[in-house]
């Protein structure tokens, strides 16, 4: 594309990621407000900067824990991201690619998981988790997240877009089916992986409802459910909340940075046939 | 809270006590759930307009032979009407901490510009209908010349209180006395609703409702009157650049009356030994320390606290612990849910202009009516009241 | 050569393995549990104990106006905001795809940011701006002279909270399509372009096909993810005003977890299963065969 063509197709983009940001913006930027200023939403900017929300998040340990929680969160997101990206992979590898019989039904069976309403399982998941004994414990979080189908989901349709040509030359090379799948699909994978590794962190570390109910103890909670649990009054606290959430999100966004320069990563196929 | 809490673990260390607060909709899923696979804590606290179920569901322990017990406490130092609230075939299932009622939240500031003073130049809240519409006309205004008022004398903020409030104050019943039948549609409601929904359309004294959400307009200093409930405070001390005070409220109908709560505190059902004499000594220590808790904008129930120095300089408390004698608590339902939610959509569809007050209305008895009937074909053999 | 296959199976299924046990245990195991709820009656709100009555809660619902009114109001958002994210999605990352890579990182950020912040300051966040009057978006257009109605208006208030959730998702489906998008060897759309295929030509003759499968997702999955939704309006609105936006999936967890009609509750369940299950295959087969 030219020059010129590219040029405005950059303002364009660069107008909508502003609209896009705004309102994140804001939020970061009201957290530093005074509670009585926010309520006037008369400047956008703060008036007087202060910290005293984040202060009296973060300077309160015994009623606020929180950095027992951003390590419960840390420890718990990771473990999570970790087996489903295993996991997943491996079962959409052999949904995608492997010939076993059953497998399209095996397929739909998962896919249609993923419209059953989540509520419903939660009872039924809590008395499973209390006769395993796992309640209040991070495995009550960890392990139930890899039974989720969405990664299976994104990966089989991923997986679908590799060219055949890779593996048949690995297999006239002699490779294993574990070999084909470790040293040729994972890698050509990689945005795929990296982009479900961002969905699945930032699901694990934003969940609210698993946690509140499977975990009891102060000390056991994740970030969102902690700071959401020192909130007493009936309606929005708008400082404390908006600090909550920036102490909250920029963890995520810190690994969205980081995994995000693999996704850019495509393949070059240099050394193919026509 | 907390404080009170540490204080107890400090002074009885052969208790400890772990506290967890968390916002009421959670917390009462949470209290479900746990209750399911019995985790449920020993000590908890519920509202007293939900304790109808849990009494039903026979989850927390009478509390008579507590009270009358060796640690026990004098009933008379409760309010007749507060105390039967938590009362059930003669037996009492939790200890009223506090009682939060509405009341009303006036702007101090826009009251002396518009000139609704007393002699000696302070605002003078209105405590009749008349004086209501008087201040109302003078609060609502157009500051800013675009013909749309931006300067409200009174805006609706919770339907559920409000409309309740004001329905009981003309006398509007809700239920038949053995909870059998609903008479939401009732003369008084009608005409009490009709009220409501005159000060919008007819007078444009007031906004469309907005719900909760209309509370920032106070906070913001934009609204004359507001009626709200005492645990509002707190949120308003946080506005420094708000001079409001705290009256009854007005007499807008014929009876005065005025909505209200309680947090009560539930022991566990099972609970004995020497368990059971922790978590009531916990209990006691709570109930005794209430004015702590009363800082925060609640009011104590019991009379000997009210009775007091240090509450009487607790200004708006003690202004809203005036409507005690006259208080109603919401009838006293297990399906109170499902009931609000009929109950607030008609108030709703009313203050909006959607349907009429009188059909709103039919149209919540009817469906609340089919609620009871649907829980009596439930009742096996048991034959409990719904 | 029998022998061979075999253990090429077995060792096939081993890949499947690890997933399927979880799958069992903490998704078909309670699916199952949930299904069975749905044909008793249990109401924890009465002494009664939880009674079969088959189809009953299945019958109650169809013949329960607010569940026909919930329903009706997920399916305004889902025939709104589908299509609208999906093309946005679609376009946004296009448009990222062709600029030189050293700028795409910072726009896919940049879009991608508002799905990271949770629903619930998210909510708080608009519903300050669709306040009528005290909010942002109000305060802007008062200046201009008029004030909308965004979540106070029965015709409005679906319709805003579909544009909150366009900001709010679309960065999802973009970074999948754009990452599909990366996918595309180059050299494909440089030898179309040698032959002489302009650029609308070329997303439609060559991109656009090899991205199927993943365009499938998104838009399977957009589906699937907007009839569940949920947070939004019970962030923003509540359901209101006068339970317009009183979606299903909140009518089913006030019936379920705060009026605690177990059984009825799982009954819909079942039944937005069901009508998601439909749409999702009918899109299958549209962008599968089509």
């Amino acid at each position: 594309m030219n020059r010129k063509k590219t040029g405005i197709l950059a303002i364009i983009l660069a107008l909508g990621a502003v609209l896009f940001l705004l309102p994140v913006a804001l939020i970061f930027v009201t957290a530093f407000k005074p509670d009585s200023e926010i309520i006037h939403f008369q400047s956008l900017l703060p008036q007087t900067w202060t910290l005293e929300n984040f202060r009296e998040i973060l300077g309160n340990p015994e009623e606020i824990p929180i950095f027992r929680w951003f390590s419960n969160s840390v420890f718990i997101s990771c473990m999570v991201t970790a087996l489903v990206l295993l996991v997943d992979s491996m079962a959409a590898y052999g949904l995608a690619r492997l010939d076993l019989p059953g497998k399209k039904a095996a397929f739909f069976l998962i896919l249609a998981t993923l419209m059953i309403p989540g509520q419903i399982l939660l009872v039924p998941v809590y008395l499973i988790l209390n006769a395993l004994g796992w309640l209040d414990t991070p495995w009550a979080l960890i392990v139930p997240a890899g039974a989720g189908a969405f990664g299976v989901f994104l990966l089989h349709q991923f997986f679908l877009g590799i060219p055949r040509e890779l593996e048949d030359a690995a297999v006239v090379d002699g490779c294993s089916r574990l070999g084909i799948y470790w040293r040729i699909i994972l890698p050509l994978s990689k945005p795929a992986l990296a982009t479900l590794g961002i969905f699945v962190f930032l699901g694990s570390w934003n969940d609210f409802l698993g946690p509140l109910v499977f975990l009891d103890s102060v000390d056991k909670y994740t970030l969102p459910v902690g700071i959401a649990l020192f909130q007493t009054s009936y309606f929005a606290e708008y400082g404390l909340t908006l600090a909550a959430c920036v102490i909250c999100t920029l963890p995520v966004v810190i690994v969205f940075l980081l995994l995000q320069r693999h996704i850019i990563e495509g393949i070059s196929l240099t050394g193919l046939k026509g | 809270m907390l404080r009170i809490v540490r204080r107890f673990n400090r002074e009885n260390p052969d208790v400890h006590v772990l506290m967890q607060r968390m916002d009421w909709v959670t917390y009462y899923n949470k209290l479900f759930v746990a209750g399911l696979g019995e985790r449920a804590p020993e000590v908890f606290i519920v509202h007293a307009g939900n304790i109808e179920r849990f009494m039903q569901a026979d989850f927390i322990r009478p509390i008579d032979d507590l009270v009358i017990g060796p640690h026990g406490m004098d009933e008379k130092d409760f309010t007749e009407n507060i105390w039967s609230a938590v009362e059930k075939e003669g037996r009492h299932y939790a200890l009223p901490l506090d009682v939060h009622m509405l009341g009303m939240y006036y702007n101090k500031k826009l009251f002396r510009e518009a000139g609704i003073v007393d002699e000696r130049g302070e605002p003078r809240p209105p405590r009749t209908r008349r004086e209501f519409m008087d201040a109302l006309d003078q609060l609502t205004r157009d500051t800013d010349g675009d013909s749309e008022p931006d300067q409200w004398g009174f805006v609706y903020t919770w339907y559920r209180t409000n409309a309740y409030t004001i329905m009981r104050q003309w006398g509007g019943k809700f239920f038949t006395p053995d909870n059998q039948r609903c008479l939401l549609n009732c003369p008084e409601n009608v005409e009490a609703l009709e009220f409501c929904v005159d000060l919008i359309r007819k007078h444009k004294l007031v906004p469309p409702p907005e719900n909760f959400d209309s509370w920032i307009g106070f906070r913001q200093g934009k609204v004359g009157i507001a009626f709200e409930g005492i645990y509002m405070l707190e949120d308003l001390k946080k506005q420094e650049d708000l001079e409001y005070g705290g009256a009854p409220l007005p007499l807008l109908g014929k009876i005065p009356a005025a909505w209200c709560d309680s947090h009560t505190i539930c022991l566990q059902r099972d609970l004995e030994g020497k368990r059971l004499e922790a978590a009531w000594r916990f209990a006691r220590y709570l109930s005794d320390n209430s004015l702590d808790w009363a800082e925060g904008g609640q009011v104590p129930v019991r009379k000997s606290l009210r009775d007091t120095k240090r509450f009487r300089q607790m200004r708006v408390q003690y202004e809203f612990a005036k409507q005690i004698p006259y208080v109603r608590y919401v009838p006293r339902i297990p399906f109170v849910f499902e009931f609000f939610s009929e109950y607030e959509t008609a108030v709703e569809k009313a203050l909006r202009g959607s349907l009429p007050p009188r059909e709103a209305l039919d149209i919540a008895t009817e469906n609340i009516n089919g609620i009871i009937q649907r829980r009596e074909q439930m009742q096996t053999t048991r034959g409990t009241s719904p | 050569m029998r022998k061979g296959k075999f253990l090429s199976r077995f060792s096939g299924y081993l890949f499947l393995l690890p997933y399927l046990s979880l799958f069992g245990t903490f998704l078909l195991l309670p699916v199952c549990y949930g299904l069975g709820l749905s044909f008793f009656r249990w109401e924890m709100l009465s002494l009664a104990p939880p009674r079969f009555i088959g189809f009953g809660n299945y019958m109650e619902a169809f013949r329960t106006p607010y569940f026909w009114m919930a329903l009706g109001a997920t399916f305004r958002f889902v025939i709104m905001i589908v299509p609208l994210v999906v093309i946005g999605a679609l376009v946004v990352a296009a448009g990222i795809n062709a600029l030189p890579g050293r700028f795409q990182a910072l726009f896919r950020a940049a879009y991608f940011f508002p799905t990271i912040i949770s629903i619930s300051v998210a909510g708080i966040l608009w519903r300050w701006f669709f306040n009528t009057e005290f909010g942002l978006f109000n305060a802007l257009s008062g200046l201009a002279g008029f004030k909308a109605p965004w979540i106070t208006d029965v015709n409005w208030a679906m319709k805003s909270i579909v544009f909150m959730t366009l900001w709010w998702t679309l960065g999802g489906p973009m970074v999948i399509l754009l990452a599909g998008l990366r996918q595309i060897p180059t050299q494909y759309r440089e030898a179309a372009a040698i032959d002489g295929a302009n650029a609308l030509q070329r997303f439609f003759y060559i991109t656009l096909p090899i991205l199927r499968p993943v365009l499938l997702f998104v838009v399977v999955m957009s589906i699937i993810a907007s009839f569940q939704v949920f947070g939004q309006t019970f962030m923003i609105t509540r359901g209101g005003p006068e339970l317009s936006t009183r979606v299903l999936m909140q009518y089913i967890y006030e019936t379920a977890f705060t009026n605690y009609r177990i059984g009825f509750g799982a009954a819909m369940s079942w039944l937005l299963f069901l009508v998601i299950a439909l749409f999702s295959f009918v899109q299958f087969r549209i962008i599968r065969e089509g």
